[in-house]
């Protein structure tokens, strides 16, 4: 019996509800020897500046208890590098990209979401206003009125769907999940990784050089449930729910949650063909419990 | 071709070196295309131990046996992935993608050089590996290993390399075996200021490193003082080995960030910012 597992994020449609989480998955040709992105619900790429950006010294990343802990700090060639020599690989597949792109204001979003648009070099924009590892990107989505400006910036210059990825580190999440829908985001991205640090005891050093991280892995599971579950009360947009999916059962808890799509992320360093791997599960989830379509689990706990 | 795999374990075996182990797998087309640098990426937890750690670990190639289809890894516990694959028994699986790594030792058997290998704890077993593949291609190659270790009971990685025709210089902290002192007590005497011909030097050293960050910064810059061509196989934690989470970056002479798994493990001592 087939099921259906193809999903609308406005305008995008995924064929599977499973996407790649933006800086997990490189700019898909890193792994061309192993994965066919067409099987993809869609590759969101690593974040994209206006600027070439060298990124945070090392070290970037270490490892805690179920979780990892990252400072990257957006390292990337920035947008003119990304659309000459990023696009073209990605372009091969009959996928839909989903270009992440941070800012230090929202002019700097603007300018990169219309290189987009000129260039297709994107079918959905997912605005990262809530990188904990540089100055400035945390700031917009821990304000309401700021998350709706960026999101109003963007909107001006650009039909493409709008992707609002949203912070965990806030007191309340909802009123800014609703700023962006007001706004006119067109899906919410939920959860970036949970701010926190590492020390190790034997050098008496923080474990980054940043001092600072964004954790994410199983460790932030709880977290990003919760936040999926209490915005999918409060906004009508779809949600793309992520935060420690390691494998379809994660997802489909993510789905029962409120969300409509779901990203792998940090699995993808464990193993790349994630996100194919966590569709096919959800297929055989929704087989072997008697339903069709990936629809009848979208909010089903409530 | 990086492939993810898993491979049966055809041995694993206790080294006299405390919590040290070597384990050989089942895979010819790893065994086929891999290089004096390259790595693999394991993953290797129970479920008692997978909540603890969820990445994989790299480990260089050590040996590999083409004809056979055979891969080897040496490796020392130190955390759950590498406490999981000291209990693995012939039969079982190896969990890895490989063969990783974007740029390997780049050796020219043929050249009148000397070749020196310089290794530091499990960082010997890609450069056993390089000996033994510059020996194969010339057997008049000129090859030295000079290893250290703190004692003499933790000098791992030197499997056949003295019946293939390599000299071993051995180095430890205490005196219990070779040279009293560090690595760079045994190299500084073959550093002979090279001789400058028409093409460059000649009759020098080519010097090849892997181990600790402290000891190939010394080695490097040794080498460095010397005139002498160095290359480095970057010690740097990888998250995912094959280029996707950029967190395994070394800072370049130019200032830039470089990815160790893929546009390394291997680099000219002169590109590394050493800190």
């Amino acid at each position: 019996m087939a099921v259906n597992l193809e999903v609308k994020i406005g305008s995008l449609t995924m064929r599977t509800p499973v996407t790649t989480g933006s800086g997990t998955f490189g700019f898909g040709s890193e792994t061309k020897d192993l994965v066919d992105l067409s099987k993809l619900g869609a590759v969101c790429v690593k974040a994209t500046t206006r600027e070439r950006r060298l990124g945070n010294p090392p070290a970037r990343m270490c490892e805690t208890a179920s979780g990892v802990l990252n400072a990257i700090g957006l390292q990337n060639g920035g947008i003119e590098n990304y659309i000459l020599e990023k696009l073209p690989y990605l372009r091969q597949f009959d996928v839909p990209i989903i270009v992440n792109v941070p800012g230090e204001s929202p002019d700097d979003f603007a300018y990169v979401a219309r290189r987009l648009t000129e260039s297709g070099g994107a079918d959905a924009i997912e605005l990262n206003i809530s990188c904990p590892n540089v100055s400035h990107g945390l700031d917009y989505a821990t304000q309401p009125h700021l998350t709706a400006e960026v999101v109003a910036a963007v909107k001006a210059v650009t039909d493409l769907p709008i992707i609002a990825k949203l912070s965990p580190n806030v007191t309340d999440i909802r009123p800014i999940a609703k700023a962006a829908e007001d706004a006119g985001a067109d899906a919410i991205s939920l959860i970036n990784t949970v701010i926190g640090t590492a020390i190790d005891a034997r050098k008496r050093t923080f474990k980054l050089a940043n001092k600072t991280g964004g954790l994410s892995g199983p460790a932030i599971k709880p977290i990003a449930l919760l936040a999926v579950y209490r915005v999918a009360q409060t906004v009508n947009v779809p949600i793309i729910g992520m935060g420690g999916i390691m494998n379809a059962t994660d997802a489909v808890e993510f789905l029962l949650a409120g969300a409509t799509a779901v990203a792998a992320g940090t699995v993808n360093f464990v193993n790349p063909l994630a996100a194919i791997e966590i569709a096919d599960g959800i297929a055989d989830y929704l087989e072997k419990n008697g339903f069709t379509d990936v629809h009848e689990l979208i909010g089903a706990v409530q | 071709m990086i492939r993810k795999r898993t491979a049966t374990i055809v041995s694993v075996q206790a080294l006299a070196a405390p919590g040290h182990y070597v384990l050989t797998f089942d895979d010819p087309e790893t065994a086929r295309d891999a290089r004096p640098g390259h790595f693999i990426a394991v993953g290797a937890t129970t479920p008692a131990n997978a909540g603890s750690s969820i990445l994989r670990k790299p480990f260089s190639i050590y040996k590999v046996d083409p004809d056979a289809g055979l891969c080897t890894i040496l490796f020392s516990v130190y955390g759950p992935t590498t406490s999981t694959m000291a209990l693995y028994k012939p039969g079982d699986k190896l969990d890895f993608l490989g063969p990783l790594g974007g740029r390997v030792f780049d050796a020219d058997p043929q050249a009148a050089v000397h070749h020196v290998m310089v290794g530091g704890g499990y960082g010997v077993p890609p450069l056993n590996f390089l000996a033994k593949t510059i020996k194969a291609a010339n057997p008049s190659a000129k090859v030295t290993l000079i290893y250290g270790a703190r004692s003499a009971n933790l000098l791992v990685g030197d499997d056949g390399l003295r019946e293939a025709g390599v000299e071993i210089i051995a180095c430890t902290d205490d005196g219990s075996l070779g040279v009293k002192g560090r690595v760079t007590d045994g190299l500084a005497p073959l550093l002979a200021p090279p001789i400058l011909g028409a093409g460059g030097a000649s009759g020098g050293a080519c010097v090849y490193t892997c181990g600790p960050t402290p000891m190939m910064r010394a080695v490097a810059e040794l080498c460095m003082a010397h005139n002498t061509p160095c290359q480095v196989s970057m010690e740097t934690p990888m998250p995912c080995g094959i280029g996707i989470c950029v967190g395994c970056v070394l800072k370049k002479a130019d200032g830039t960030f470089s990815r160790t798994c893929t546009d390394g493990p291997v680099y000219p001592a002169t590109e590394v910012t050493w800190q």
